[in-house]
């Protein structure tokens, strides 16, 4: 059964379309042929009962009890047909008996008395050897004496001409239904021919060719949307296409600087001999790359276990303030060795739902940048207070250089430097605040930047409260 | 003390067997699964240092194996792969312990010690070493006879480093047993550093005989050579 249903959208769409149109026709062949039938017959009643009358009017008796029917007066119409008459007497003998019926009678003779098989309609019966006729009965009195009369007319021309009828229907619905049946089929190719275009476009498109479209030619109708929707994921894919390619480039590029330095602090050390102890310090300046290295890597893996969904966020309802507080006690002393100050302030009673040591992180690296980037006894605000939409939000301000305008936009992605050597001399990857924001959407928050070049940089995470949570995956 | 060693990384496998035997443990090594499995079955080992990333039979393989036989040799797996699933499977497995490659080789040492004695573990309350005296219980510290004042923060890096002294500890460590922080990915390094050359600024400035020793790129270690 399986087989026989057709692959192609267009030959289904035919097959539905040819099924439909000749249930209709069909149907239609059946009203027609009926409606030709009833008023055939009716045609057919109509000149028997006239007939019926005027038979009547030519009955004589004849003298030797029976009866005949007198000839046909000139100049009275004589309908051209086959007819039958037959006439019996009121105790069941029969008085008359028409040539044309030879050896057949129209029925067995009446028996109960002539009122019962006196008919008003006409009756379709058969004879013996199956000529279908229609028949009228009436009772007619001559000469004191009630006959019954039967007179009946062939059926056969009312037949032929249904015949003929249905062989014309015969020839042209099957015509009609091959005919539409190719129409249909061109109708739905044409229809479709847009589809398989953009097949056979698609196709075409691969990892490497993904900034091609397929060409839109009425963006109104179905076809212009589905082309809209394709190049919409398209565009999506090529996006993503370019941000791994650009994220492994950038990670490749940081992997080399460590590993060129442990390859050439080695290559160096091994050029001319040296003492022990110079030998200890060139193993040891080795294996600070390699715990570069370490840290680079470890980074990396936990943005790409996010970026797959495989971190899981453990909630529980923290305080926001009291977090901040965690956050800024861990690198607290980083900020007294440059004699800046931290001032944690807010609302002690905030509490947010979300995973500790990921939020922990983040603002961990959000102070810890404030601190590398603020001067000597600067002071560095870490403000914990309620926002607007129930939000919650912690800013930390600090007192750097600030991020120029065309810098803010990108300064979460993955890698992003505003001064790459400084930040290097630093220890960074570039990766902090892209962790940072990492951490703050996975709990459904939002981590911006405001900044006025030389004044300053206030970063500002949003998050929602503890009654809001919201899961996101 | 026997130790199995199965690392199929010939670099990893020969750091370790010297590592482990500079420290006095007689180290056997096995170099693919189904040596190790086979000289699991057959030798009596005290500590079996596992790779889950074998050739053939692989680790996990080796590990439930080793368990349906009633072994309860103490088993520390080795795993580039820390995504939570991996561990809790290894762990799952009977293993004692696991480490994250790349790993500290401190690390590796102290994680040895505490699985070779355990069971015999047990928190002493007082700690000394050479004329550094802690009492742990009245959070009180003396270097030569006189009381030292820290911060919880250096009392508790001062606690870990007594506790392991004679023992060189890397920054991986000390982040996470002192700071409790477990990812990697943040940047504790120069808060450690600021730390240490806090205690070292109370305990050893005025001492001759120095406590406090860098081991460049790999750590800090208490004792009292250099």
């Amino acid at each position: 059964m399986r087989r026989l249903w057709p692959r192609h959208v267009r030959s289904r769409m035919t097959l539905w379309y040819v099924l439909v149109l000749g249930v209709l026709l069909l149907a239609y062949a059946v009203v027609a042929s009926s409606y030709l039938f009833f008023s055939l017959r009716e045609q057919l009643d109509h000149d028997l009962l006239e007939d019926s009358e005027r038979v009547e009017g030519r009955l004589e008796n004849s003298p030797d009890g029976m009866v005949t029917l007198s000839s046909v007066h000139h100049g009275e119409d004589e309908p051209d047909m086959q007819r039958f008459v037959e006439v019996w007497s009121g105790d069941g003998r029969l008085l008359y008996h028409s040539p044309a019926l030879r050896q057949r009678t129209l029925g067995a003779p009446p028996t109960a008395g002539p009122d019962h098989t006196a008919e008003d309609t006409p009756s379709t019966l058969r004879l013996s050897d199956g000529t279908r006729i229609r028949m009228t009965t009436s009772t007619h009195t001559m000469a004191d004496r009630r006959v019954l009369l039967r007179v009946a007319h062939s059926e056969q021309g009312l037949w032929q001409e249904l015949e003929e009828f249905g062989s014309v229907l015969l020839v042209a619905l099957p015509l009609a239904l091959i005919l539409a049946g190719f129409g249909g089929f061109a109708l739905a190719r044409k229809a479709l021919a847009p589809i398989d275009a953009m097949a056979h476009h698609a196709e075409r498109i691969s990892a490497e060719r993904l900034n091609e479209r397929l060409p839109i030619e009425n963006p109104e109708d179905e076809l212009g949307h589905l082309a809209r929707a394709f190049n919409a994921t398209l565009a999506r894919l090529e996006a993503a296409f370019d941000q791994l390619r650009r994220f492994t480039a950038d990670a490749s590029h940081e992997l080399r600087t460590p590993l060129t330095a442990i390859r050439s602090v080695g290559e160096v050390a091994l050029q001319v001999p040296k003492s022990a102890a110079e030998y200890r310090d060139v193993i040891g300046s080795m294996l600070e790359e390699t715990d570069r290295l370490t840290r680079l890597v470890d980074s990396l893996l936990t943005l790409s276990r996010a970026d797959a969904g495989h971190i899981q966020v453990q909630r529980t309802d923290i305080s926001l303030l009291g977090l901040a507080q965690e956050a800024s006690s861990l690198v607290e002393v980083l900020a007294e060795e440059k004699q800046q100050r931290i001032l944690v302030e807010g609302d002690p009673t905030l509490m947010v739902s979300g995973d500790r040591l990921i939020l922990r992180q983040a603002l961990v690296n959000l102070i810890d940048n404030a601190i590398k980037y603020s001067p000597a006894e600067a002071e560095i605000l870490v403000r914990v207070a309620a926002g607007k939409d129930s939000q919650l939000i912690v800013e930390v301000v600090d007192q750097g250089p600030g991020v120029s305008q065309e810098h803010q936009s990108r300064i979460f992605d993955r890698f992003y430097r505003v001064d790459s050597a400084r930040s290097r001399e630093w220890g960074g990857a570039g990766l902090g605040l892209a962790i940072a924001r990492w951490a703050v959407e996975i709990h459904g928050g939002q981590i911006t930047v405001q900044s006025v070049e030389g004044q300053g940089s206030t970063f500002r995470v949003a998050l929602l409260p503890t009654a809001l949570k919201e899961e996101r995956t | 003390m026997r130790i199995l060693v199965v690392e199929d990384e010939a670099k990893v496998a020969r750091a370790l067997q010297e590592g482990l035997e500079r420290e006095g443990y007689q180290v056997v090594v096995a170099r693919t699964g189904e040596e190790g499995f086979y000289l699991v079955n057959a030798e009596a080992f005290d500590l079996v240092i596992l790779d889950l990333m074998l050739p053939g039979r692989g680790g996990l393989e080796i590990l439930s194996t080793i368990r349906k036989r009633g072994l309860l040799t103490p088993v520390l797996i080795l795993t580039a792969r820390d995504a939570v699933e991996d561990r809790v499977l290894g762990l799952d497995q009977g293993a004692d312990d696991y480490l994250v490659k790349p790993f500290a080789f401190p690390e590796l040492l102290a994680r040895t010690r505490a699985l070779l004695r355990r069971g015999r573990t047990q928190l002493v309350p007082q700690l000394q070493l050479a004329d550094l005296e802690m009492d742990v219980l009245a959070r009180r510290v003396r270097r030569g006879g006189k009381d030292v004042e820290f911060t919880t923060r250096e009392f508790e890096l001062l606690e870990y480093l007594l506790r392991h002294r004679e023992q060189v500890v890397s920054r991986e460590m000390l982040a996470r047993d002192v700071w409790r922080e477990p990812s990697r990915a943040t940047p504790l390094d120069s808060v450690i550093e600021v730390h240490i050359s806090r205690l070292r600024h109370k305990i050893d400035e005025r001492f001759d005989r120095k406590l406090i020793h860098t081991i460049r790129g790999v750590g800090y270690v208490l004792r009292e050579e250099q």
